[in-house]
């Protein structure tokens, strides 16, 4: 169960991620790594800090491009896509930014309002309609007339998440959508993901870093570190899988083979895991 | 929403304020505040000369405005300018044989087209001509005139003196040339005021070569230029006999103040005659003698 | 996308101007795009346009009531006093206002143009913007530079015409220039075509254009910290000064 499963067909995996190779600033941030994100389900991606998560999130919206390998999303080869048809692609990924990136200049409706407003002319009536429920959704219609200064860290996520949730798009990438919430707005959020994902569909890829709450909502669990997939699985089997990463990782022991600074190679190696990818 | 409605009429009012603005910059602060055209006729004039004046110049009667001059064109084989002067049809009674003469509105301003009204009884109608023209004075000589031109005395074959009194010299010194048809004849010798007479008491050193000035003729502070020195221009007489050493010039004029002299000029262009109520041509270039 | 820059002050101004040419075409190519966010350019046109109305009208107001009495002084000399407004008119129309509008709005709009996009850089709204399928080229840079070109030439107007108020009640209130003179000699004097249009319009719409484009540059290629920003601003004053009296002269030279 270490190896991503490479008969998954295309119409099985809405993303697919082959032979990814990205160096950044002469650091190799994914090497050769091979990842497939199934169509309506739940998958999580796990990783120490560090790890090129949000990077990998970057590659699957097309905010960058590796050096080698491909990345499919629904069939469309992301990095050959031009600006028109990426554009067009994004308009189906909702995307919560790991800081919620909200737009200062408006207030809180706005924020979430702003990309039905930038791609669709609906009347006035119907945005307020959706707005305040995807504000409903994650608790914050009380707050529709505040601006971005005046939220709190966690109130800023859930604005953002609602913004990500707005367009009901076909995959939604949460980067950390669980930090700076107390565990009744945790708990709501999770239960508005699994919902999101139950009653329309929508392939979810959650980068988290809290297991216990993973193993509540995920299908699926990618551990990624050293630039490859290194775990995959069941997020209740994946746990006691026995590999010394996942042992390391989840039970958040101090040795083992995730890289604090040391270069990855070596470390990799001499714990038996040369993994070339292919 | 209200948010966004209330920027949008900010800016509309922003952009409405500015174009506002520009329509008033450009209509009421530029020529355009002059060209106003109502129904006019045209009327010919013939200058030897135009000097600088330009299309859509205006042309007053008393340095107030009743038209402006449409065209200039050389008449073909003859060196005269055609001016057409486009006039307002509520002034239609221009005696026909009116003076039209260029003027130049002040010391920088541009050049108009001024008439003055003749005598006769018949008013020039739409397509005739004003016969009578001056052209335009050019102002270089028209100060030449005034002030002279400049040089210095040499006083190398000694000299013989003569008084003169002047009830202002205004800032003639000592040492200032003495000059007769613009040629340097002599210098001041002293300037002094008189306790009693209380005028300005000169002595002019003059060159002993000319000994052959007329005794009645008049002695006139002058200035070279617009802000050059004073000097003093001595005006032949015809009286047969001459100056002698120690003799003093009756008739004298004083320092023209420069001010004096440019408000004269200046009022010309004015459109706010008030000071020239009357609107007689009289107020015509002091030089307007040919 | 950032290049290596040289270390020669001249290269690295040279390859600035460079980038900066390459922008201008791509935020003029984004200006169809933009249309559709057209509520933006109007919310811009009021941020860097109407908001600088009270500093450049009391700059305005002030420039002419200083070149009132200044040349009311010097005119005096050559008893020319009449001319004041004619003067005022000539040189605010042809230069003074044109240019002080420009370093005003400079100051005043470039600055903060620079700092706000360069701050939505830095906190990810660009890249979020991005994520939305939304072209930052189109919503953020090209309507401030189209408000910075709209908003510039009737800015100057504005500025004109209080200079014009200034002068005239320092001028004709307070020194006792006539007021019907004031007026008649600078109608007389000021032409359309030459010093409305060639003077305040052309130079204004160009400056207009120059100051923004420089302003939504620097805020848009700034490095995302807070010190970078901080030198995108002071660069954007800089550079917009040196360009806006650079092709000052420029223009005059054509034009006149
Ligand atoms: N623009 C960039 N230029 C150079 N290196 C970068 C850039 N962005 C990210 N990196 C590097 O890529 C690596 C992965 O970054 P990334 O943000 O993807 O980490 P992450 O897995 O999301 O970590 P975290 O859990 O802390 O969010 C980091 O080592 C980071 O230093
Ligand atoms: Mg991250």
């Amino acid at each position: 169960m270490t190896e991503p499963d490479r008969a998954t067909s295309d119409d099985r995996a809405l993303v697919r991620v082959r032979g990814l190779t990205t160096v950044l600033n002469g650091k190799t941030i994914f090497d050769a790594m091979d990842l497939d994100i199934p169509r309506g389900k739940i998958t999580a991606i796990m990783g120490p800090s560090g790890t090129g998560k949000t990077t990998l999130l970057k590659h699957i919206t097309g905010q960058m491009r590796g050096d080698a390998g491909e990345v499919w999303v629904d069939g469309a080869s992301v990095p050959a896509l031009d600006r028109e048809q990426l554009f067009a692609l994004r308009e189906r990924i909702g995307y919560l930014f790991q800081n919620s990136a909200l737009l200062t200049d408006f207030d809180v409706f706005e924020n979430v309002a702003f990309p039905l407003r930038q791609h669709t002319s609906l009347p006035e009536v119907l945005i307020r309609n959706i707005v305040l429920t995807k504000l409903q959704a994650v608790g914050l219609r009380g707050a529709a007339g505040l601006m971005p200064n005046e939220l709190s860290g966690g109130m800023a996520r859930r604005v953002a998440l609602a913004r990500a949730i707005v367009f009901d798009p076909m995959l939604i990438l949460y980067d950390e959508p669980f930090v700076g919430l107390d565990p009744i707005a945790l708990n709501q959020v999770l239960k508005l993901i699994r919902t999101l994902n139950q009653t329309l569909g929508i392939t979810s890829v959650l980068v988290a870093h809290e297991l216990a709450v993973i193993q509540q909502v995920a299908d699926h669990i990618y551990l990624i570190a050293n630039g490859k997939v290194v775990a995959h699985g069941d997020p209740r089997t994946i746990a006691g899988d026995g590999s010394p990463w996942t042992r390391q990782f989840f039970g958040g022991e101090a040795d083992g083979p995730v890289p604090f600074q040391y270069p990855a190679g070596d470390y990799a190696q001499a714990l038996g895991f040369p993994r070339s990818g292919a | 929403m209200t948010q966004r409605r209330s920027y949008a009429v900010g800016t509309g009012l922003f952009i409405v304020l500015g174009f506002a603005t520009l329509a008033y910059l450009a209509t009421q602060t530029t020529s355009v505040a002059n060209v106003r055209l109502g129904a006019t006729y045209t009327v010919d004039a013939q200058f030897a000369n135009i000097g600088q004046l330009k299309e859509r110049a205006p042309v007053k009667v008393a340095g107030v405005r009743i038209g402006q001059v449409k065209s200039i064109a050389l008449e073909p084989g003859k060196e005269v300018a055609d001016v057409k002067l486009a006039i307002d049809q509520h002034y239609d009674a221009i005696p026909d044989d009116s003076v039209a003469t260029i003027f130049t509105s002040g010391l920088l301003g541009d050049q108009y087209v001024g008439i003055q009204f003749g005598s006769s009884k018949k008013a020039v109608a739409d397509g005739g001509s004003l016969a009578l023209t001056r052209p335009a004075q050019q102002l270089e000589e028209m100060l030449g005139k005034f002030f002279g031109a400049g040089g210095a005395a040499d006083n190398l074959g000694g000299t013989y003196t003569v008084k003169a009194r002047f009830t202002n010299v205004g800032a003639l010194s000592v040492g200032a040339p003495v000059k007769m048809a613009g040629v340097a004849i002599g210098s001041v010798q002293s300037v002094q005021a008189d306790p009693v007479k209380l005028d300005a008491y000169v002595t002019l050193a003059i060159d002993k070569r000319y000994s052959q000035i007329p005794d009645d003729s008049a002695a006139a502070v002058f200035t070279s230029g617009l802000i050059g020195t004073q000097y003093v221009a001595i005006q032949p007489g015809g009286s047969p006999d001459m100056l002698k050493n120690g003799d003093e010039l009756v008739l004298t004029q004083s320092a023209m103040q420069l001010e004096d002299l440019i408000g004269k000029f200046l009022v010309n262009g004015s459109s706010s005659g008030d000071k020239k109520a009357d609107g007689a041509p009289s107020n015509a270039s002091p030089a307007g003698k040919q | 996308m950032r290049r290596m820059s040289p270390d020669n002050i001249v290269l690295r101004s040279l390859a600035q101007i460079g980038d900066c040419g390459l922008f201008l075409v791509a935020v003029l190519k984004a200006i169809p795009r933009s249309l559709q966010h057209a509520r933006e350019t109007v919310r811009q046109i009021w941020f860097i346009g109407a908001l600088s109305l009270t500093i450049i009208m009391v700059c305005g107001l002030f420039v002419g009531m200083v070149l009132a009495l200044q040349l009311y002084h010097v005119l005096s000399i050559f008893g020319g006093t009449a001319a004041t407004g004619e003067v005022v008119a000539l040189s605010v129309y042809r230069e003074l206002g044109p240019v002080l509008t420009a370093l005003l709005f400079a100051g005043r709009a470039g600055t903060s143009i620079t700092a706000e996009i360069g701050l939505m850089r830095a906190t990810d709204q660009i890249a979020a913007m991005e994520m939305m399928a939304v072209d930052p080229l189109a919503y953020v840079a090209a309507p401030r530079f189209l408000a910075g070109l709209i908003a510039m030439p009737l800015l100057t107007c504005v500025f004109c015409a209080a200079t014009l108020l200034g002068s005239h009640l320092v001028g004709v209130h307070w020194l006792g220039v006539d007021n019907g003179t004031f007026w008649s000699n600078m109608i007389t004097a000021v032409d359309l075509r030459t010093d409305v249009v060639d003077g305040i319009l052309w130079k204004s719409v160009v400056f207009g254009a120059m100051v923004s484009l420089i302003a939504v540059f620097q805020g848009y290629t700034t490095p995302p910290t807070s010190e970078g920003v901080a030198y995108a601003t002071t660069r954007t004053v800089v550079a917009s000064s040196i360009a806006i009296l650079a092709l000052d002269f420029m223009l005059t030279a054509f034009l006149m």
